[in-house]
């Protein structure tokens, strides 16, 4: 009884989180929330291993994406400094 | 007349569910798989929201609109913000992060209540044309 209570009591304050660069990576479990969610509402049958391929693939090309925009800007940043 | 009565009434059932639990919608068409999938992984996305940033990011007198979006997820939601509401404010980059997660979560639930209605629509109407 005393874990289940000391386990909610930490949900009443605050994890330390400071404004880092790293802190950004914090959107990567949304980015995979998002795939998992989708691709079980698109994919007509859900079968583990297509299923996985598929989140996989999505995940792999938005992350890409992202990825080559953050170049692309960071490239132009560059060139106009 | 009651065949149209009991199709919006199936309706109204599969998003009542699907807002109650989320992937309750699809678990109601028998849609398991989905179901489960969806409900872990909203529940996930909320809890760790919650866990960052506290339940205080759960604010229905500061962040209305957020709080509206929060409350997509789960009525449970209007619960932990009646009792957050009047016990602690939170900041800064945790509060950031548990408010993204927990109204990505809403979002998502959202999403999935929609497709789930769609679905459901779908059947029902293939049952009536068998």
């Amino acid at each position: 009884m005393t874990e289940i209570i000391q386990i909610l009591a930490t949900f009443t304050s605050p994890e330390n989180i400071g404004t880092t660069p790293q802190s950004v990576f914090w959107l990567l479990p949304l980015a995979v929330a998002g795939c998992v969610v989708y691709k079980a509402m698109k994919l007509p049958e859900i079968r583990l291993g297509i299923f996985l391929r598929e989140v996989f693939a999505l995940l792999a090309f938005l992350i890409g994406l992202l990825f080559i925009i953050v170049l692309a800007l960071f490239a132009v940043t560059a060139i106009s400094t | 007349m009651q065949q149209r009565k009991n199709h919006i009434f199936y309706l109204a059932m599969v998003t009542l569910a699907g807002w109650l639990i989320p992937g309750g919608g699809f678990f109601l068409i028998k849609e398991t798989r989905r179901a489960i999938i969806i409900f872990v992984t909203i529940a996930v996305i909320f809890i760790i929201g919650l866990y960052v940033g506290s339940t205080g990011v759960i604010d229905p007198v500061n962040a209305k609109l957020w709080f509206a979006i929060q409350t997509l997820t789960t009525p449970l939601v209007l619960y932990i913000g009646f009792i957050s509401s009047n016990y602690h404010e939170v900041y800064a980059r945790p509060q950031e992060i548990g408010q993204i997660y927990t109204s990505i979560a809403g979002m998502l639930n959202l999403l999935c209540i929609i497709n789930a209605i769609h679905k459901a629509y779908d059947k029902a109407t293939a049952d009536k044309v068998k």
